[in-house]
């Protein structure tokens, strides 16, 4: 195998398909990122600011050249307002896809969503009732209607917190009190931090950072917490489902459909479509022995949780898909999909559709869902998809998909526990177990592909942690093999032990990225059952390949829940090491967690096990020295 | 004599020094105009990456003797006597690519030029900005450099510091102190990525 | 001191040169074939081609000879030197006694063996007074025939299709450039022509030309013939040493010398084409026969001969040709034999017709072949001739994002 090839990514049907997409003359993300080098020094260390039009301003790192910008802000200023604005946009995505949810509730409610339903009455129920929303003896669609517009009070200023924080231990809530950053509307905090960033408002590097926390907390106990509930109340709450992953589970005799985005809104009905008899049989009169639904990025990570539709590839390989020529229609949603992915299907017969009536893409054909029209529209894309089998020409699947174990919500989780947590805390308790870690998050080509997921996560069970994943870093492991039962001989004796008396992968997949909430909740329930707050327990997260805005958003909103988070990339804010500081350390006194950078997933595994370990002295538990 | 001296640690990559070299060999010296020209100007200073993708301003060093002026065939490089530039005559230039077998560096290009003869592809690099500095102005690419990578110096200042700096470096254990901690660290982890992208792990 | 160059090439010209300027008294007899002041010799294709008129070839003006007091003897082939007797003879029989000789007799075209050579409008490119007569040729020309695939048969080639003349190139090899480049990107070269509207055949070869006073058709080794109203044969160049006495001079396929320019007969040296010096990159003995390399070795030569001793560090062959769009760039080994002590790296990129092959000896840059981007060569080049190890990986070599600054030591 070429060397370059090895360089970019360590999954083996990546390093194929890259051989492949070189020969095809087909350009890819590495490719690009390449041709960036070097990129530019001012802003990757936060120090370039383009907010108001006296600028654009930079400072010189150095100390010789400008050190204000025209309006005055030194690089303190710079960095926080620009990584402020970043969180903002991290936070306002997800929010923004939770909102979209929240419409197909309302539709539903309102009998305008046909193929729409609700899946998870318990779950509607529950939910109401957090929001104090009557529910006895009530039909469950004028139960949704309710929600859904408690829900939208949520995105709103009305509010001095939002629903679902109650979800936190008392103790986080009360951090939160005391630092004024309970979050207090969704699109609030978003706004508001546009507004503090604006030239001329908050000029405090430090109130700035909070209010970033703030915004992030508005995110992961919000938008993203309401995206995954009302997920689940539309088409199920996840439970252990086989699936199974890479670029293997495209079939070489069916017409392929790839979906890929965010936002299960497209992909569920895209799905039904699928299954439909009809289009089957159509697709058989082509040849094909069957329609075959693959996912990609958190749009295939809804499908695979739900449904165990199994999983092409995560966010780096999104272009490596279509190199594989096998794939008929690509229908993408929003979020992380490459501008280039037009371009990409060109070189084959891909169809490239994009739905959303906020995200277009050159070389796409826009066919835009809404919850009224997304059942038949799907049936017609899906129809037209099978048409393009006749185009096929040339396919390339060189590797056989990894299986693969899917589904595990909190729900799931417990369920697995027999129903509560306290088997899992027992086994924290007795060491079994030395604690957990969430490892989520992008890819990014600065870090060899799926590297720092695998090999963190390798670490980490290795020596006793149980991991829970989402996102592209949940791709990854289940491509390594991570998530199948068997998968308890790459972890140490205490894990093996417990993971294999449940029959559970030691590496836990809780979903797409907006689903890192689940992990929030999973760790307030642990906190609540010890009695302490979720800084107090021995676990943490970390973020090994980060690439996107709505990665810092979840990386703040987890640190500012208590859970210290380890990045692999370093963010922009080298530019003042007052930044820097605070947000490696000086949180540790404001919310009792902090961030650490580690772009080497061996040593970062060490950073986690020291944590762990540190807690677990701190809780009285047995702790050994990392 | 003042010239370009590069002082690469302190280059941050950010390219600026392209395009203010591109809009300064532009005919109409302004960059919202210079993109609208044709042919579009280049610039003569290439920002490439190195191992570790950081910076490098690479320019012509305006080598005594200059390897391009003995390798070049019709002899369309010779010496400004007065700035010690070495120059192309893009009229005698035959574009035979013998001064990209001569220059070590890499510096030189070839295009056709919005300051040379129409449509004639030529080689093109660094003139020390010499139309600037008879205007009393400094090179472009230097006057953009906000991090003190590119300065324009007396030579013997310069050769000055660098003689003291290793004279420092040579009596003391420790080195200097970094002046940026800041870029120190966004080096390391750049550093640290990089090796873990070519490892074999 | 008297000093007698044989040639007024730019070996001969930079040898006078260095020669002059460490000795302003001694006497300096040039001896030259060709009537034309010295000239450019890459640059004849460029006259042929229409790129440039032959007053751009000159490359010291017609005061030259008067302004460094040289005594210069124009269209005279030397016919033999007495090495015993410190004296060269010429072809009129005059003798020019010396202290210091300088033999820089360039080369001359390799001949081929075929019938009728003798026809009108068959050529050789070599001098400028060749490409004048291709020029007279020319407007009556309608097809030609190139034979070789070399530089020569290229730039020939290359030409006349700019001139709009039907080309046909033989090669008897089987890709272009196979002297200068390794066999794939002689294959982009040929592909890049063809496309052009080169016809181009290989394994082909000459045995006869035929016509009736000029040239009309050229007879081939398989027995077809090919119509044509010019020929160039361009089949390489071999050292004009015929004058050389080989019991006193040491002669492999150029004139041997030493570090010093200097050949085993003491007092006389060899410069460019006619030399044959170390190779840096192959570690042996080779001939050169470039541009670069005769002019370095030409200054060296003289300022040797006039006494200060300057060593040569050894000749590197290297070569860059520009065909329509494409640029091919080679230098040192670039096509090592299969299992020998070299390690090639290949890159290709076809998207943007890009190709590098780098050969590595050990840790040093042995040789490479550019195809397009090749900005970057002088780099490599420098990285051959001063033999410095690569530490860095050596695929950055062959990244397109290669640049100097990928050697410079690891930031941090």
């Amino acid at each position: 195998m070429d060397k370059r090839y090895e360089e970019r990514s360590i999954a083996q049907d990546s390093r194929l398909l890259l051989k492949k997409a070189d020969r095809d003359g087909v350009e890819t993300v590495w490719d690009r990122f390449e041709h960036q080098q070097p990129q530019c020094g001012y802003c990757e260390m936060g120090l370039s600011c383009r907010i108001c039009v006296m600028g654009p301003c930079r400072i010189d790192p150095f100390g010789e050249g400008p050190q204000r910008g025209v309006c005055g802000a030194d690089a303190d200023i710079i960095v926080a307002r620009n990584l402020g604005r970043m969180i903002a946009a991290g936070a306002a995505a997800h929010s923004d896809h939770g909102r979209d949810l929240v419409e197909v509730l309302a539709a539903v409610a309102e009998g305008k969503a046909d193929g729409y339903g609700i899946r998870d009455a318990d779950k509607l129920m529950s939910m109401a009732t957090e929001y104090g929303v009557a529910t006895d003896g009530r039909d469950a669609l004028a139960v949704a209607g309710d929600l859904a517009a408690a829900m939208q009070a949520d995105y709103g200023t009305r509010k001095s917190e939002l629903t679902l924080v109650r979800r936190a231990p008392e103790k986080r809530r009360e951090v939160w009190k005391k630092l004024g950053i309970t979050p207090r509307g969704i699109d609030r905090e978003t706004s508001e931090m546009m507004h503090r960033t604006h030239m001329g408002v908050d000029n405090g590097w430090q109130s700035l950072l909070l209010h970033a926390l703030r915004n992030a907390l508005s995110d992961g106990w919000g938008g993203s917490m309401i995206a995954t509930e009302v997920s689940d109340i539309l088409y199920g709450t996840p439970k252990p489902t086989p699936t199974s992953a890479n670029m293997g589970v495209l079939e070489e005799d069916q017409v392929n459909i790839v979906v890929h985005g965010h936002n299960p809104v497209v992909s569920e009905m895209v799905m039904l479509a699928c299954q439909s008899e009809d289009l089957i049989a159509l697709a058989r009169e082509k040849g094909a022995a069957g329609i075959n639904l693959a996912g990609l990025c958190c749009t295939g990570n809804e499908l695979l949780m739900r449904h165990g539709i199994p999983m092409a590839g995560n966010h780096l390989t999104t272009e490596l898909v279509l190199a594989t020529g096998a794939v008929e229609m690509m229908i993408v949603d929003y979020q992380c999909i490459m501008p280039s992915l037009g371009q990409t299907a060109s070189c084959y017969h891909t169809r490239m559709i994009s739905t959303s009536d906020k995200a277009r893409f050159p070389g796409m054909e826009h066919r835009e869902f809404h919850p009224d029209n997304a059942r038949e529209l799907a049936r017609t894309i899906v129809r037209e998809a099978v048409e393009n089998y006749d185009l096929r020409g040339e396919v390339y699947l060189p590797v056989t998909p990894v299986a693969a174990l899917g589904g595990f919500s909190v729900e799931a989780i417990v369920g697995a526990l027999g129903g509560t947590p306290e088997p899992l805390l027992d086994a924290i308790k007795a060491g079994k177990i030395r604690g957990a870690a969430g490892v989520v998050g992008c890819n990014n080509p600065r870090i060899k592909h799926d590297y720092g997921h695998v090999t963190l996560t390798r670490r980490l069970i290795e020596n006793d942690i149980l991991v829970v994943d989402t996102g592209c870093a949940a791709v990854a492991t289940a491509k390594a093999g991570f998530k199948v039962a068997d998968a308890i001989k790459y972890a140490g004796p205490g894990l093996k032990e417990i993971c294999g008396a449940l029959k559970i992968p030691p590496v836990l997949h809780m979903g797409s990225c907006v689903d890192n909430v689940r992990i929030l909740v999973l760790a307030s329930a642990l906190a609540d059952a010890l009695g302490t707050d979720i800084s107090d327990l021995p676990m943490a997260g970390a973020a090994p390949e980060w690439y996107s805005e709505k990665a810092a958003a979840i990386g703040c909103y987890f640190v500012a829940s208590g859970v210290y988070t380890v990045l692999g990339p370093m963010p922009p804010i080298t530019g003042s090491m007052n930044v820097v500081k605070l947000l490696t350390e000086g949180l540790n006194d404001a919310v009792g967690a902090a961030f650490a950078v580690e772009p080497d997933p061996e040593k970062a595994a060490v950073l986690i096990r020291r944590h762990v370990e540190e807690k677990r002295k701190r809780l009285g538990l047995d702790a050994k020295e990392v | 004599m003042k010239t370009v001296v590069v002082h690469p640690e302190r280059c941050v990559g950010c390219m600026q020094c392209m395009a203010a070299c591109a809009t300064a060999h532009s005919r109409s010296k302004s960059l919202f105009s210079a993109i609208h020209e044709r042919p579009l100007p280049r610039p003569r200073v290439h920002v490439g990456a190195g191992l570790c993708n950081e910076g490098f301003p690479n320019r012509c060093r305006h080598c005594d003797p200059a390897p391009c002026r003995m390798a070049c065939l019709p002899g369309a490089i010779s010496r400004d006597p007065d700035t010690g530039t070495v120059l192309i005559d893009p009229d005698r230039c035959i574009n035979c690519a013998s001064c990209a077998m001569a220059c070590p560096f890499g510096v030189i290009r070839y295009h056709a030029d919005p300051l040379g003869p129409p449509e004639k592809v030529v080689a093109v690099k660094c003139d020390n900005c010499i139309d600037r500095q008879a205007e009393g102005r400094i090179p472009a690419c230097v006057e953009i450099c906000k991090s003190g990578a590119l300065a324009f110096e007396e030579i013997s200042v310069a050769m000055k510091r660098k003689t003291d700096q290793v004279a420092r470096t040579v009596s003391s254990d420790v080195g200097a102190a970094p002046s940026s901690p800041g870029f120190e660290l966004l080096k390391a982890v750049k550093k640290v990525e990089a090796e873990l992208r070519a490892s074999g792990r | 001191m008297s000093y007698v160059i044989i040639g007024n090439g730019v070996a001969g010209v930079h040898a006078a040169e260095a020669i002059r300027r460490i000795d302003p008294d001694g006497e300096i007899t040039l001896i030259g074939d060709e009537l034309f002041p010295p000239y450019c010799r890459p640059m004849i294709s460029l006259v042929l081609e229409g790129a440039v008129t032959p007053d751009a070839l000159p490359i010291r003006n017609d005061r030259f000879y008067d302004d460094l007091g040289i005594a210069p003897i124009l269209g005279s082939r030397v016919e033999d030197i007495d090495v015993d007797n410190r004296t060269v003879k010429i072809a009129n029989g005059e003798t020019v006694p010396f202290d210091k000789l300088l033999i820089a007799s360039g080369a001359d075209p390799r001949p081929i063996k075929a019938e009728g050579l003798d026809l009108k409008n068959i050529f050789y490119m070599r001098t400028e007074g060749h490409v004048r007569s291709m020029l007279t040729a020319l407007p009556k020309v309608q097809k030609a025939l190139v034979l070789g695939g070399g530089l020569v048969g290229f730039k020939a080639a290359y030409g006349l299709m700019r001139r709009g003349i039907a080309t046909t190139m033989l090669i008897r090899s089987g890709h272009p450039l196979s002297m200068q480049v390794d066999a794939a990107a002689g294959e982009l070269v040929r592909e890049n022509l063809m496309g052009r509207g080169l016809d181009v055949r290989v394994g082909a070869s000459v045995t006869a030309f035929e016509g009736r006073g000029r040239v009309e058709r050229a007879v081939l080794a398989d027995g077809t013939t090919l119509s044509c109203d010019m020929a160039v044969i361009g089949k390489g160049v071999l050292p004009a040493l015929s004058f050389v006495p080989r019991d006193k001079i040491g002669v492999d396929l150029g004139v041997l010398v030493d570090a010093h320019q200097e050949t085993g007969a003491k007092g006389i040296y060899a410069a460019g084409d006619a030399a044959e010096s170390t190779d840096i990159a192959r570690r042996s003995r080779w001939v050169n026969a470039i541009w670069p390399e005769a002019v370095d070795q030409g200054r060296i030569a003289g300022m040797n001969m006039a006494g200060r001793a300057v060593a040569y560090p050894g000749s590197l062959s290297r070569n860059v040709i520009r065909i329509f769009d494409m640029d091919v760039m080679s230098g040192g080994v670039v096509t090592p034999e299969t299992d020998s002590v070299y390690d090639v790296i290949h890159f290709h990129d076809p998207k943007r017709k890009r190709y590098r092959k780098l050969v590595f000896r050990e840790d040093r840059l042995a040789g490479f072949v550019l195809v397009n981007a090749v900005e970057q060569g002088g780099v490599m080049l420098s990285l051959i001739r001063s033999e410095t190890p690569v530490v860095v990986p050596r695929e950055r070599l062959a990244a397109p994002s290669f640049n100097w600054s990928t050697l410079l030591p690891r930031a941090g």
